[in-house]
């Protein structure tokens, strides 16, 4: 149960990073205009935020929470 | 002055306030209203700003600087301010006919049910020529340019549908099977080979 409670905030840590580098990104390409801004933003930015809304409904079904006792 | 870019600029900096949280303190979401917390700050917000992000590009995508930013469109954003009447997008653009802000995306967009996805499809691919590949010298329009539109606005308007040469041959016009740029009546489009010949007008004077 530890194992699996390490496991959703493993989840919780990569979701939230690659949502982080995808907003950044998203600023980036906001404050850019250009049409690679666009390219950025669709296939760097978009991409990664994505992946991070994934990891994280990832998280939802396959993590599981630790029981009451156990948090703190 | 806060417009809606400053709006989600404002969203995606409370997200990434709020996904840092959960990056440092993943513990915290044992309870139930952390967990909505995560909900709304892993999910919610982030789908938000995918989709607003999507929704701003796609604006910006249609302004007339947008386009002439690309090398190879240079010239024809030239070409919007040529004196010369018979220049037909410099006439369209320089008397207003057409938004000023949105000039090439007014005349180019294609107005069907799903135009505005093919556009941007192929706006991609024209990326993809620009900066992988190399743009031609002289740019074609895939298809030819079609009199829809042309006719999107000038169909019903007085002067168009009054004018004994429209009145003529408006089967052909609207049916396509004669343009109305490349059958010696307005055929003066961009012409950018003739750029450096060229008396230019300029909003200021």
């Amino acid at each position: 149960m530890k194992l699996r409670a390490i496991g959703i905030q493993q989840f919780f840590r990569v979701s939230s990073g690659l949502i982080i580098l995808g907003l950044l990104v998203e600023i980036v390409s906001l404050l850019w205009f250009h049409p690679l801004a666009f390219v950025l933003f669709a296939f760097v930015g978009a991409s990664l935020i994505g992946l991070g809304i994934l990891v994280y409904l990832a998280s939802l079904v396959f993590a599981v929470s630790p029981p009451a006792g156990n948090r703190g | 002055m806060f417009g809606p870019t400053g709006i989600l600029i404002a969203v995606i900096v409370l997200t990434m306030v709020l996904a840092v949280f959960f990056l440092i303190r993943p513990a915290v979401t044992a309870g139930a209203r952390e967990k909505i917390l995560a909900f709304i700050a892993l999910f919610i917000l982030p789908a938000l700003c995918i989709g607003g992000g999507m929704s701003r590009h796609m604006e910006r995508s249609e302004q007339t600087r947008f386009c002439i930013s690309c090398h190879a469109m240079a010239p024809y954003g030239q070409s919007l301010y040529v004196d010369d009447a018979k220049y037909l997008p410099a006439a369209h653009f320089q008397n207003h006919r057409i938004p000023v802000e949105t000039a090439c995306y007014a005349c180019h967009a294609n107005y069907t049910i799903y135009g505005p996805l093919k556009d941007k499809l192929q706006g991609i691919s024209r990326i993809y020529v620009q900066y992988v590949s190399t743009p031609p010298k002289t740019i074609h329009i895939r298809g030819g340019y079609s009199n829809l539109q042309c006719l999107r606005c000038h169909a019903g308007a007085r002067n168009f549908e009054a004018n004994p040469v429209h009145q003529a041959i408006m089967d052909s016009l609207k049916s396509n099977q004669m343009s109305c740029v490349s059958s010696g009546c307005h055929d003066t489009v961009h012409n950018v080979a003739a750029m450096g010949n060229v008396k230019f007008w300029s909003s200021a004077q």
